[in-house]
């Protein structure tokens, strides 16, 4: 992150996003909205002092709504560029038209409540897409009870949780009385694996449900884990290994069944109601916590972004591989990695990265080559 | 015709796609919608396989 940060070669364009698109491979016209972040840029150093001064709070989006951050953040402290952005929609002084301490307090005369969004016009050659995945609402799935039963979060939101910089300094204190959560339920395949929500596999859910499980041990060596599994599918190099040490070194407990319903006890304690598939029998347990490891999507973009530029997506709303080349899209001089061409990790998204940009230079030397003759 | 490159998200993918073309001597604009680039990684603590730390 902080070499893209620093490379002569690359120009960063955070808080923007593509507004049109239109040419071809080796010309293409790209227009970008620069949001306005109501805060120079090139001056501030995220120092901080308007943030700890700014009275009006909302929920921080990177700590999945765990905590509240003020109305001028930084998005998170390693963030690339690290520069402060004020949230028009919540900032006192857009809404009422008085404030501005964050103005008073600024001694570099960073704040600019007049910025407005800024339209650049890129011509480049090709194109490498790499919006990757969002995660799915669980919400509707009742008999999970995502936001109706306190001490239920999704993996992501635990990711947060256990982390040392994250709301909670990395201590899994559940929502509902802030207590330290010893036994944990992992239920897998929310929304994955479902003909009506995400009809495929994301792929990525059994490891870090397990590798969640091995965290909460080595913060609490009384900590107890349950993971709720379809069928694992830990198919990656080490994967299998990784599993194995997940029962023989932290004890974990994997239970293979569906989960049909959650339940809460008077103590607000969830209660995980299901089909032993081995023993074939309906059992419960109580837990103080629970994780669903929920589906991987597209981003939301995914659509709009296919339609300005012309190039497939496949029936799941992934960037469609235009096999047997799987970095190209449809369109030539567009090309894809990552999670928006369909469930990877981080390895594979880095490998696949390297492809796509191999593909760029090989489509651009190409393209030079015929200019030429 | 133009040599630079688009990149379109700021996560992982698009970092090291980002850095391996600027290597190779291109110029690359990447664009992120969030505040800071980062993605889903840099919301993680460790990552499987190895545990390490994920920034
Ligand atoms: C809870 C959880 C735990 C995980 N744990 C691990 C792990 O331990 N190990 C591992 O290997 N993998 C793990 N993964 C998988 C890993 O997160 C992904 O493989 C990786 O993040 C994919 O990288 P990416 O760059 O393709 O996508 P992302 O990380 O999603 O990045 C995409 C970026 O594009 C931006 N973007 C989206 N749309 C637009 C647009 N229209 N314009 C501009 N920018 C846009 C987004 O804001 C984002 O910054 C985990 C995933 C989850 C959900
Ligand atoms: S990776 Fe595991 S939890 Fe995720 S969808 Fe696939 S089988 Fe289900």
């Amino acid at each position: 992150m902080l070499d893209a940060g620093r490379h002569p070669n690359i120009k960063i364009m955070a808080y923007s996003e593509v507004e049109d698109a239109k040419g071809e491979a080796g010309n293409f016209k790209v227009k970008i909205r620069k949001k306005a972040r109501y805060v120079n840029e090139n001056i501030c150093n995220a120092c901080g002092e308007c943030i700890e001064k700014c009275p009006k709070k909302a929920p921080d989006s990177f700590d999945m709504g765990l905590r509240d951050r003020k109305a001028i953040y930084i998005y998170f402290a390693q963030g690339i560029p690290a520069v402060a952005t004020i949230d028009k929609d919540v900032c006192t002084f857009f809404l009422k038209g008085r404030c501005k301490l964050c103005e008073k307090i600024c001694k570099k005369g960073a704040i600019d409540y007049e910025q407005k969004d800024e339209i650049v016009e890129l011509d480049v050659g090709a194109v490498v897409i790499a919006t990757g995945l969002e995660m799915f609402d669980p919400s509707h799935l009742t008999q999970y009870g995502y936001k109706r039963l306190k001490n239920i979060i999704t993996g992501l939101e635990y990711e947060r949780l256990i982390n040392a910089t994250g709301p909670t300094g990395g201590h899994l204190l559940r929502p509902s009385d802030k207590k330290l959560a010893k036994k944990v339920a992992y239920i897998q395949c929310v929304g994955s694996r479902d003909l009506n929500n995400c009809n495929y596999c994301s792929s990525v859910c059994c490891m870090y449900a397990i590798k969640d499980a091995m965290l909460a041990r080595e913060h609490d060596s009384e900590s107890d884990s349950y993971i709720f599994h379809t069928d694992f599918r830990n198919v990656g190099k080490w994967f299998q290994k990784y599993e194995r040490r997940g029962k023989d070194e932290y004890g974990i407990n994997y239970i293979r069944g569906r989960v049909a319903e959650i339940t809460e006890d008077e103590e607000q304690n969830p209660v995980v109601w299901y089909e032993d598939t081995i023993e074939r029998k309906v059992k419960s347990l109580k837990v103080d916590m629970v994780v669903l490891s929920t589906a991987a999507k597209p981003s939301s973009d995914a659509e709009k972004l296919s339609k300005m530029f012309g190039y497939e997506l496949d029936e799941n709303g992934f960037v469609r591989k235009n096999l047997p080349y799987p970095s190209d899209t449809t369109v030539p001089g567009i090309f894809a990695c990552g999670f928006s061409q369909g469930p990877m990790d981080i390895p594979e998204s880095v490998a696949a990265a390297s492809a796509a940009a191999d593909r760029v230079m090989e489509t651009l030397a190409g393209l030079k080559l015929k200019k030429r003759a | 015709m133009s040599e630079d490159v688009l990149v379109i998200g700021g996560g992982i993918a698009g970092i090291q796609a980002s850095l391996d073309l600027a290597e190779m001597g291109k110029k690359v604009y990447l664009v992120e919608k969030k505040p800071s680039i980062g993605g889903i990684m840099a919301q993680l603590d460790k990552t499987f396989p190895t545990n390490d730390c994920s920034i």
